[in-house]
């Protein structure tokens, strides 16, 4: 797996760019950055604004985020802040608060 | 999903902080400060210009800052660190480059690194180290260092063999280069 890991355990406060996957299980505090997929996992804390080619959230989320092709929101994720993707999907028992932009 | 190890990618960057208990592996390039609990490597290819902190600290990539870690460091081969190592145990394999103050004393380097952080000082268990292994600086025990640190014979605190008590001891210049450097990087701090 060459993508970036984020364990449960670590934290990053600061800036993450890549242009590959990132996996968050951990804490990341600062702005994430990365060309593929984002995964930010159950139990995970970001405390971010987010650019990605893809996102799903899993976690908690709070920060604004930019998604090239689509962000998904699972059940149990919670996420405050602005989304902008092109496909924003956001499952039942998701939390959310903040705007939707699909680029109508 | 093992999301138990942590991982900075070869083609990550990170600008920041790096905290947490758990293990890391940087093969990408971080910046700032990494200061965990566990196990950090860095591999080849890896730039760290990051004062690295951890439980083991294992080197195979170049890193600029200072090395500290609470059990070991290991810098193995196609390390390249321009930084002050410090930990009980440190290991330079062959083909291993570093520029910087060795010390594998604990808690004696105040001298050598005033600019250290208090926090990051304590960190390093002193109960590790004798109190012996600071009186007689030229032989460290145990240590696996390949090359015995030169800097460590004009510390300001060695005891000066010859010369008088209140002169300070005449400037040892060896023959290596890296030594030089190394001289002349303690005078300007």
């Amino acid at each position: 797996m060459a993508s970036t890991v984020i364990g449960a355990g670590i934290t990053i406060e600061g800036e993450i760019t890549t242009d590959e996957d990132v996996i968050v299980a951990g804490t990341v505090r600062g702005r994430l950055s990365a060309k593929e997929g984002v995964t930010i996992e159950h139990g995970a804390t970001v405390e971010a604004d987010v650019v990605a080619g893809s996102l799903v959230v899993a976690g908690s989320l709070t920060g604004n985020v930019t998604a090239v092709e689509r962000v998904d929101l699972q059940q149990g994720s919670r996420v405050i802040g602005n989304v902008k993707a092109a496909r924003v999907t956001i499952a039942d028992g998701a939390q959310f608060k903040g705007n939707v932009d699909m680029d109508v | 999903m093992t999301a138990s190890v942590s991982v900075i990618a070869r083609a990550a960057r990170v600008h920041g902080r790096v905290t947490g208990a758990a293990d890391l592996e940087v093969q990408g390039f971080v910046e700032g400060e990494i200061t965990v609990g566990g196990d950090v490597t860095v591999d080849a290819g890896a730039m760290v210009g990051a004062s690295v902190h951890g439980r083991r600290v294992v080197v195979r990539g170049a890193v600029k800052g200072d090395l500290t870690a609470d059990e070991a460091i290991s810098l193995e081969e196609g390390a390249r660190v321009v930084g002050d190592v410090r930990a009980p145990r440190v290991a330079i394999a062959p083909g291993a480059l570093v520029r910087g103050h060795v010390d594998t004393g604990g808690g004696a380097s105040e001298v050598a690194s005033p600019a250290r952080t208090p926090a990051a000082v304590a960190r390093v268990t002193p109960a590790a180290r004798p109190v012996a292994a600071r009186v007689a600086p030229v032989a460290p025990p145990r240590a696996i260092v390949a090359r015995p640190a030169p800097a460590q014979a004009p510390a300001p605190g060695a005891p000066a063999k010859d010369a008088g008590p209140r002169r300070p001891p005449p400037p040892v210049v060896p023959a290596l280069k890296k030594a030089r450097g190394q001289i002349a990087k303690k005078k300007e701090r």
